[in-house]
């Protein structure tokens, strides 16, 4: 049994590589046993050898462990495993201590069936809506002519050819940006994010349409992992999910802005009807016509009506006047002396002025008198003052 | 107009013709409203009329092999 003691050369304490490697890996290898979930990556096999070598990665952060199990057990389980599958693997901690290198001795590796997949899922997705990714608040509204249209999609030529000609049945001016990935088995999830960061930051592309056929329970999980359900999240531009049939509700369905059932529904969203589009402005254009004509109608019937008003005005300026002056003569009528002569009075003038004293004149004045009709020449014979 | 979107151009058509619509606005200004929705509306259609279908591939990446 090879020793943990310190080398002796000073008075420090020193170990060599191996026996700190060794102390290190005896402390571990009492760790208990456990049972560990990851998604197997670089999963190596060789009948040569004793052990199978895998690493497993967790989905979430990325992080990753060195697994080692005997070849015969691992033969002996018949899992037929592949890249990217999730599988529970049972191990103790080891340390490798040539390498200085910690990893999982395992003793069994079990598929992930479906329940726990979906046992999985459901916490997740109660974990991001109480984040609020879900919520309805954070929902864009898509571009109602969008600039360019970007296609995330699988090697899947169905859902994609459908998408197109939808797209270009309904408006054939759309320029599409088509970003082919990845879509299932290992690897996927991170295919996906970055098309969905390409789509998301090109120049144009204002809206994102992820475009995937329907598919077997696993071949969608990659739809509703955490890394895509927050890229959708992320994504600068809104995204439409047709992901998968009705029936499947990935999580990248809920985070997105919005949902189509297939392909086509997916076109529908992003591009408007040409013809329905032409009617519309074809409707614009009419009531643009027909509000600006009747705001001038409205105001070529004031002006007439002002210009009438005007032409009218000095006729009733005449007529007030008129009016005004008539009772004004009527006033003056009252107030004339030929009224009063025609009742009898008479008016005596001397030199052209109206006599009101007597002693004004003297006998043998020529005097002028004035009546209602005519008037009289006269002298003076006798003043009584 | 040539470089505003024909989302924005069909918005401001659409105003345009609210505030005509609305009755509020002084001739002048409707005349020249009138024009500015004219000329709107032939840029959208002419929008429309635009090309066919154009396809942009982005080339594959290896970022699907992390």
């Amino acid at each position: 049994v090879a020793s943990v003691e310190p080398v002796a050369r000073t008075e420090r304490k020193v170990y060599s590589v191996s026996a700190f490697n060794r102390g290190v890996a005896r402390y571990i290898g009492k760790l208990p046993a456990v049972w560990i979930e990851g998604e197997v990556t670089e999963l190596r096999r060789n009948p040569a050898w004793a052990n199978v070598f895998l690493t497993l990665k967790d989905p979430r952060t990325g992080a990753t462990l060195k697994v080692t199990i005997a070849r015969r057990t691992f033969d002996r389980l018949e899992l037929d495993l592949e890249e990217g599958e999730s599988v529970h693997v049972a191990g103790r901690a080891e340390m490798y201590e040539l390498k200085g290198e910690l990893g999982l001795r395992a003793t069994t590796v079990e598929r992930i069936g479906e329940g726990a997949h979906l046992v999985a899922l459901e916490q997740l997705k109660r974990r991001l809506a109480e984040e609020g990714l879900f919520a309805a608040t954070r929902k864009r509204s898509l571009p109602r002519v969008p600039q360019a249209v970007g296609v995330l999609t699988g090697a899947d030529a169905a859902a994609r050819g459908d998408l197109l000609t939808t797209i270009g049945r309904r408006f054939p001016a759309t320029k599409i940006v088509v970003c082919e990935t990845r879509v299932q088995g290992r690897g996927a999830a991170e295919a996906i994010c970055a098309g969905l960061r390409r789509l998301g930051t090109h120049a144009e592309v204002d809206v994102v349409v992820i475009a995937r056929g329907g598919g077997s329970f696993e071949d969608l999980l990659p739809f509703s992992s955490e890394l895509v359900v927050r890229a959708v999240a992320a994504c600068p531009v809104p995204v439409v999910s047709a992901v998968g049939h009705e029936q499947d509700t990935p999580l990248c369905d809920l985070a997105a802005d919005a949902r189509a059932a297939t392909p086509t529904a997916a076109a529908a969203l992003v591009v408007p009807d040409l013809e329905e589009l032409r009617l519309t402005l074809e409707t614009c254009r009419r009531r643009l016509a027909l509000s600006v004509r009747t705001l001038l109608d409205r105001d070529a019937t004031k002006v007439a009506r002002t210009g009438d008003r005007l032409r009218a005005a000095p006729r009733l300026l005449l007529e007030r006047r008129r009016a005004a002056l008539d009772r004004t003569g009527a006033h003056l009528q009252a107030l004339s002396p030929l009224a009063t002569l025609g009742r009898g009075y008479a008016i005596v003038r001397a030199d052209s002025e109206a006599l009101r004293e007597a002693s004004a004149v003297a006998v043998g004045t020529p005097l002028d008198i004035e009546l209602a009709s005519g008037s009289l020449g006269a002298r003076v014979e006798e003043v009584t003052p | 107009v040539s470089e505003r979107s024909f989302e924005e151009l069909q918005r401001e058509l659409e105003d345009v013709v609210a505030r005509l619509e609305r009755g509020d606005v002084p001739v002048d200004d409707a005349i020249a409203l009138f024009r500015r929705g004219e000329e709107l509306y032939r840029a959208c259609v002419e929008r429309l009329q635009a090309a066919e279908l154009r396809i942009e591939e982005l080339a594959p990446t290896d970022s699907g092999k992390a």
